[in-house]
């Protein structure tokens, strides 16, 4: 893993010390409240329902148990026990105090953590595949370019009031577990026929109030020339880009408005100024910076293992629900004797994306001892050990069931995304989990789920689509209809490789009424699907017809 | 009915004003007729402060088993705390108040909507 050196260490320092001065003097009254929110915003602070939220960063959702038992103490210390990870593998306390929070940022600074780049309208944090390192399909280490955007990104002078925040993901495996086609820029790691290491990029992804997936700009980037290639593009972005408003400022309403084609014809020029401006040295990292980064991503600590282990076979055969956590939670790992785990945030009835002090102490107790100490957040909104030996599946297992973090359900029914909705967030219109404890709890029985297979549902509260539901199998929208809590459903949506945006089923539902017509879908979808069909398989081929016409039966 | 709410600058609470002071309770919250011109002129004294309380602003109440609530939903999980943990905020010592707001219908947009998104 990627380890702070003493200038980034010095600037948490410097930052979490600037910022102590801010609090006294917003207090003190020194500052008024609109002067002090955008010191709070570019410190992760929000002021939401309830309370105060601080929004923590985990760059590129990679974490080591240290920093995980932190939060865990701060979530103890701080909050009220827990914390909620995040659709940008980021992590928020929802009850945080002003006066508290320069102690809080002292405390993650002990552990290289911050919260720079979780809010404002600046570079965020960027999502990189959780299987990194640890998956055979990936073309090359995503870690390794994050790392890269993180020090180019962070504090850029030019970059930090951009007309709105703006969102990178790097995927480097075909399967995309980023959503990179719904980001304002997204990275896909791919080889030329010559065998050269570069990127696709796609510019002009989102969700939010006008969803876009975002289209190709350059169909093959050299690797080395990332970064030079990203400041034009945030350049273009940055002079042309809506600052009149902030519902048409992301770069995607550029982006459309100009033409995929008229955009990149002015990314490249502007690439060509910044190579021209930059000279000899060039306008990208140092291959022997890039270097120096990657060899903080190197495998190690890996044994020579044989690709079969009979500890993990005996117990599979012998526990079902071991078995059952093995076909949903366990990935194959492209190091032999080894997996990728996956560690469940959505228990049945409890709240997606939670998780308590003590779940957390316990990951990181199982990254430490039988996972090389290298924990990963998910945009899906849980974790995971990307590199657990076979023959440890069994005690892992044992440990992460006896916490409430094996629910067998990845990529099923009851493995829903749910912003935090109206129960906490100010600008919600609906609440968003306890329709998805609805909804899983309706699917609480893990055979009915099974046989049911992949189906992303994503939850948002409000247009705003923390909860991704424009690329949900199944998407749920909470609106207000005169003061009350509706719901409006999509589906077809897909933030995979085969990205999709999703087709509005028919007029939104009374709160009561959502899981039951979630219920109904599957139902058509089981009556209708072929052999190996998805859900969103069969939706595509059948359309919306048979679903609408099911769950508004009773309406005709 | 009215009520005058607000969040505490030092820790985010929710908090409602009562005879010039700020209190955390909404069953200790001092309540106006619609047409009586101290709503106001609380909202006014309340906006004052600064340094106590960010965007005090007046919400609409309904009855609700013989008491009052705040007519809409958004306000009424702002007294008493997320639903999807009962146990914490507000709701979570109980009371006839608690309960009389966890029972309570009605529906509007909330009165004090615009300011919490502008202060987000």
């Amino acid at each position: 893993m990627y380890e702070y050196d003493s200038l980034d260490r010095q600037m948490l320092a410097d930052r979490s010390a600037e910022f102590r001065g801010q609090v006294a003097r917003r207090l003190a009254g020194e500052l008024s409240e609109d002067q002090f929110k955008t010191l709070r915003l570019m410190n992760g602070l929000y002021l939401q329902l309830h309370a105060y939220m601080l929004r923590v960063a985990v760059p590129y959702g990679s974490m080591n148990p240290a920093q995980l038992r932190k939060l865990a103490w701060i979530a103890r210390t701080y909050d009220k026990g827990y914390g909620h990870f995040t659709t940008r593998t980021n992590i928020q306390f929802h009850w945080i105090k002003l006066k508290d929070t320069p102690d809080i940022l002292d405390e993650l600074a002990k552990v290289d953590m911050h919260a720079i780049q979780t809010s404002g309208n600046c570079i965020r944090n960027t999502t990189t595949d959780p299987y990194a390192g640890a998956t055979a399909e990936e073309i090359d280490d995503p870690r390794v370019w994050a790392e890269a955007i993180r020090q180019w990104s962070t504090f850029h002078p030019e970059f930090s009031f951009l007309p709105r925040k703006f969102k990178i993901a790097v995927t480097g495996a075909p399967k995309d577990r980023t959503a990179a086609r719904v980001h304002d820029i997204g990275l896909v790691l791919k080889r030329d026929r010559a065998g050269a290491l570069g990127f696709e990029v796609i510019v002009g992804g989102g969700m939010g109030r006008t969803p876009y997936i975002g289209p190709t700009v350059r169909e093959f980037l050299p690797a080395n020339r990332l970064v030079s290639y990203l400041e034009a593009i945030l350049r273009v972005y940055n002079r042309h880009g809506r600052r009149d408003n902030i519902y048409k400022a992301r770069i995607k309403i550029l982006v459309s408005a100009l033409g995929v084609e008229e955009f990149g014809r002015q990314v490249e020029a502007e690439w060509e100024r910044i190579g021209q401006d930059a000279g000899e040295g060039g306008a990208d990292l140092p291959d022997t910076e890039l270097a120096r980064i990657r060899a903080a991503f190197a495998a190690t600590g890996f044994e020579t293992l044989p690709a079969r282990s009979e500890a993990f076979e005996t117990a599979r055969a012998g526990d079902p629900a071991f078995a059952r956590f093995v076909r949903n939670n366990v990935k194959p790992h492209k190091i032999p004797g080894y997996a990728i785990v996956e560690v469940s945030l959505k228990a049945i009835g409890e709240t997606p994306g939670d998780a308590t002090a003590e779940q957390m102490e316990v990951v990181a107790d199982v990254a430490e001892r039988y996972g090389l100490g290298d924990i990963r957040v998910t945009h899906e909104q849980n974790l995971v050990l990307p590199h657990v030996k076979l023959d440890d599946l069994p005690v892992v297992w044992a440990a992460l069931d006896a916490a409430g973090l094996a629910t067998p359900n990845i990529n099923l029914v009851s493995d829903i995304i749910a912003c935090p909705g109206l129960d906490y967030c100010a600008l919600a219109n609906a609440r968003a989990i306890p329709i998805a404890q609805h909804i899983a709890e309706t699917f609480a029985d893990p055979d009915r789920a099974e046989e049911v297979g992949e189906l992303k549902i994503k939850i948002s509260g409000c247009i705003n689509a923390c909860g991704h539901h424009h690329v949900g199998h199944i998407g749920i929208l909470g609106v207000d209809k005169k003061g009350e809590e509706f719901y409006q459903l999509t589906l077809g949506g897909s933030g995979a490789e085969d990205a999709s945006l999703g087709t509005i089923l028919g007029p939104a539902l009374p709160y009561d009424r959502v899981a039951g017509a979630v219920d109904t879908l599957v139902e058509v979808y089981l009556r209708e699907r072929k052999d190996g069909e998805r859900f969103l398989d069969t939706f595509r081929r059948t359309g919306v017809a048979p679903f609408k016409e099911a769950v508004y039966a009773d309406a005709h | 009915m009215k009520a005058l709410t607000a969040n505490r600058l030092s820790d985010g609470d929710v908090v409602f004003w009562k005879s010039g002071q700020w209190v955390e309770r909404f069953a200790d919250a001092e309540l106006w007729a619609d047409d009586d011109p101290d709503a106001a002129e609380a909202e006014a004294a309340g906006r004052s402060q600064p340094t106590v309380v960010i965007d005090a602003y007046l919400i609409d109440l309904v009855e609700s088993e013989g008491l009052w609530a705040p007519l809409s939903y958004r306000e009424r999980i702002r007294a008493l705390g997320p639903t999807n943990h009962l146990h914490h905020g507000k709701q979570a010592e109980g009371g006839a108040v608690v309960q009389a707001l966890q029972h309570a219908h009605g529906a509007a947009r909330s009165t004090g909507r615009v300011n919490l998104i502008k202060r987000k």
